[in-house]
């Protein structure tokens, strides 16, 4: 696309959310149109003390929250930027993988410009505190996990056999919560491909590696999933995940049970046996393993940042906790330390490549920006424009299916924080996050379990659900895996499998 | 040591096969087969965000490079020469590195990247990251190269780069090896024009004798080198210089007229090379000559 179209698109949305953005905040009160500044932000309060009492002082003097004066098409962005993410790979694969970048930009400037325009300091302010709170410190997270895991390497022979690629999948499953679902995938799908090499049907195993490594294995720890470090820098405890671990346990027993059936059926049928032993067998051996002292400093600085107060860094009029800054630089550096102390022949040999992580780099810079307003909204809770969700989500299996089926299909980061949000609104309409998180996870904790269960299992429905499932498709089909199509792969195993599953868990621990 | 089998990797690139023509006269001093190889960017092609892998994509550019080799092939067969494709899906070097491990060649052919206005460099990053990493002697053949001289734009064509090969040498064991493949090129090289370098750091401080002394020595090693290479049937010529290493070859090889320059590879450690780039690098990146590095 050229620039010059790309820029008189972007101009025209930008005119159009700007005329009605002026004009809701007209409607709601001429202080908010006219003067930005007064207009307080409820989202602005979760970054602790200092916020909050910044906030209060604003409402003392009666100006209007933010997010109940935001029309409902103030999501359109945000909308737009994950059905992009949604339709774009399946219909037009090609022009997406070459322009994903241009089109983060477009539904971000699409919202930003406006917003800015209109609620100006309020909305910079906003727009920081996504960017410094939330968007930074999970790049950096994701970027550190992806580095240290990309230089261990599991080497040797192995043949497939159903109980061989059993243990693959159940090894996976429990690293995946400690090295986080990307790493603990990237460790072990080419494993997995060139033990069964020699096999007739592989798809299955891939996908079942899909459920399990790159989706519920993740469930446990902040690390493990990006919705739950997103829960974490919203003040939800590291080991409060462990709640999750009863539903997960139940759902990857059922599936690692179903894939060992299946895959002793499948090894049966095709009468295929491994090849005969030629030359020399490798012996099974992981090499860097060294990262594993980094990883180990990636969980400790994240546990750390959870346990001490070091009180605030004002930046840029964003208050973050100085432990939070201390835990990013301590991220960068096992990811620094990681790269500097492997050798290049082991990322050769993993096909180490940045790409995947400067595309959710692009992509999720589109998805914080766009984003905030749709937050917003849910934060004000019945006095926003997303009151009829909040009042149609009343218990915890509407939040699990409702969270569940939307990760299935969009990125599940975002919908775990939208209903997150969405539960703060609905027990704690305007109250600052500090003192909302502890009083949902005390007096309402299973709602977050079922939003956190949600957005981890069924992100595991479509390719689209989680980022590690694109990564793992790609590997598994350049290898020579013929994988099932997006529909294919939801008709023949998420319905077949997962849903099932899923009904399962509903019926024992969210009824 | 004689060039049997190279591996030519290109990304088709304009100008491309002209860079492949001119490396044909090989066969008068050994070639035998050449290695044709493309490797697609895994990136080009996988990882598309929540969408996988481009399997027809990947096709189609398979589809493209195979029609492009055999035609390529055509003008290899007409001059004698052996050919054989390789097409792959990985990461660029390291792939290019294993392809030519693979096929056991002699030599790897590097392009130059199309150069912008605003750089000074004549190659890319890629080619910079092959010679970091090869062991195998690579040619980084640059057939039309565009650079300013006294402040003038001047297009230079290198067709005939094993006509007048400069030997840029530091007596460093690696220096040796150059002179060794420099030595095969009889029959294709008119002349071999042996240079040497004299560091204007070295001469700093020394006395008007000590600077005599390194001048007869640094002449006398010259001289030696000559000999070898006339022992071969070549015609050899000496050259030493004093100054900064990389402009001073430069200049020497504008001077001369060379068509080429051969150097080993110097082996700095591995933070100096990082932020400086080695002499023989820099001398690859800057000069608008080929240039063949030798491990």
């Amino acid at each position: 696309m050229k620039i010059g179209r790309l820029a008189v698109m972007v101009l025209l949305v930008v005119l159009c959310l700007l005329a009605g953005l002026a004009a809701a905040a007209e409607h709601q009160g001429p202080a908010a149109a006219h003067d930005g500044a007064a207009v307080t932000a409820t989202a602005g309060e979760h970054g602790g003390g200092h916020e909050a009492a910044a906030a209060g002082e604003a409402k003392g003097h009666g100006e209007l929250e933010l997010g109940e004066i935001l029309p409902l098409w103030s999501c359109i962005p945000f909308a737009c930027m994950l059905l992009s993410i949604a339709l774009f790979p399946l219909f037009a694969p090609v022009f997406w993988h070459h322009h994903f970048g241009k089109v983060s930009a477009f539904w971000a400037a699409t919202l930003a410009i406006p917003f800015l325009f209109i609620f100006k300091g309020v909305a910079a302010h906003e727009l920081l505190h996504v960017i410094l709170a939330d968007y930074v410190p999970f790049i950096i997270l994701l970027w550190a996990l992806f580095t240290v895991s990309g230089g261990i390497l599991l080497r040797g022979s192995l043949r497939g056999t159903p109980l061989v690629n059993t243990v693959i999948l159940i090894i996976g499953t429990l690293l995946a919560s400690w090295m986080g679902t990307t790493g603990a995938a990237m460790l072990l799908i080419r494993p997995l491909l060139r033990a069964n090499d020699y096999r007739k049907d592989k798809a299955y195993m891939v996908v079942f590696f899909i459920f399990l490594v790159a989706n519920a294995g993740g469930s446990l720890t902040p690390l493990g999933d990006p919705p739950l470090f997103l829960g974490f820098l919203h003040g939800v405890p590291f080991f409060w995940t462990f709640h999750i671990l009863p539903p997960m346990l139940l759902t990857c027993g059922i599936l690692l049970a179903v894939f060992f059936l299946l895959d002793t059926y499948h090894y049966k049928k095709e009468g295929v046996t491994a090849p005969a032993e030629e030359g020399v067998k490798e012996k099974l051996r992981l090499d860097g393993k060294h990262n594993f002292i980094f990883l180990a400093g990636i969980v400790g600085a994240v546990l750390f940042s959870g346990m001490v107060d070091w009180g605030h860094v004002n930046t840029l009029g964003v208050h973050r906790a100085t432990q939070d800054w201390v835990r990013d630089g301590i991220l960068i550096l096992m990811g620094i330390l990681s790269l500097v102390t492997t050798s290049r022949k082991i990322h050769e040999d993993n096909d180490f490549t940045w790409f995947p992580i400067i595309e959710v780099g692009y992509l999720f810079i589109g998805i914080f920006i766009t984003m905030v307003p749709c937050l917003l909204i849910l934060k004000a809770g019945l006095k926003g424009q997303l009151d009829f969700l909040i009042a149609a989500v009343k218990d915890p299996v509407h939040f699990f299916w409702i969270t569940g089926l939307l990760s299935s299909f969009l990125d599940n980061a975002p919908t775990y924080l939208t209903f997150f949000n969405t539960a703060l609104g609905r027990f704690y309409p305007g109250m600052p996050e500090s003192q909302a998180v502890p009083l949902l996870l005390q007096h309402n904790g299973l709602f977050l379990e079922a939003i956190s269960a949600g957005a981890v299992f069924f992100g595991a429905n479509s390719y689209i659900g989680n980022a590690p499932n694109f990564m793992v498709r790609s590997i598994a089909e350049e290898a020579g895996t013929p994988m099932p199509s997006f529909f294919g792969y939801i008709i023949k195993y998420s319905l077949l499998y997962l849903v099932p599953t899923f009904v399962v868990v509903t019926f024992v621990f969210f009824l | 040591m004689v060039i049997k089998k190279l591996l030519f990797p290109t990304k088709f690139q304009e100008l491309a096969f002209n860079a492949l023509e001119c490396l044909l006269d090989m066969k008068k001093i050994g070639l035998e087969e050449i290695v044709l190889a493309h490797v697609i960017d895994r990136e080009e092609v996988g990882f598309v965000p929540y969408g996988g892998y481009l399997k027809e994509e990947e096709i189609r550019m398979r589809e493209e490079a195979q029609i492009r080799f055999e035609d390529w092939q055509k003008a290899l067969v007409k001059r004698g020469l052996r050919s054989k494709i390789r097409i792959e899906v990985g990461n660029p070097i390291p792939e290019v590195l294993r392809i030519a491990d693979e096929e056991g060649v002699d030599l790897i052919v590097a392009g130059r990247k199309n150069r912008s206005n605003l750089e000074k460099a004549h190659i890319g990053s890629h080619t910079l990251e092959l010679m970091r990493h090869s062991s195998l002697p690579v040619l980084i053949c640059k057939y039309m190269v565009q650079y300013e001289r006294q402040g003038e734009r001047v297009t230079q064509v290198n067709e005939h780069p094993f006509r007048r090969p400069l030997l840029a040498t530091d007596w460093s064991p690696n220096s040796r090896k150059a002179l060794t493949l420099a030595a095969s090129f009889k029959g294709l090289a008119e002349k071999i024009l042996v240079a040497h370098v004299i560091e204007a750091k070295i001469c700093k401080g020394c006395d008007a004798s000590e600077v005599e002394r390194l001048k007869k020595e640094s002449n006398e090693r010259l001289a030696a080198y000559c000999r070898e290479l006339e022992q071969q049937g070549l015609a050899a010529e000496a050259h030493l210089y004093s100054g900064p290493s990389v402009p001073a070859l430069i200049d020497l090889s504008r001077e001369q007229k060379a068509t080429m320059i051969i150097m080993g590879t110097t082996g700095k450690d591995r933070f100096r090379e990082f932020w400086l780039g080695s002499v023989s690098h820099r001398v690859a990146e800057f000069s608008e000559l080929p240039v063949l590095l030798v491990p």
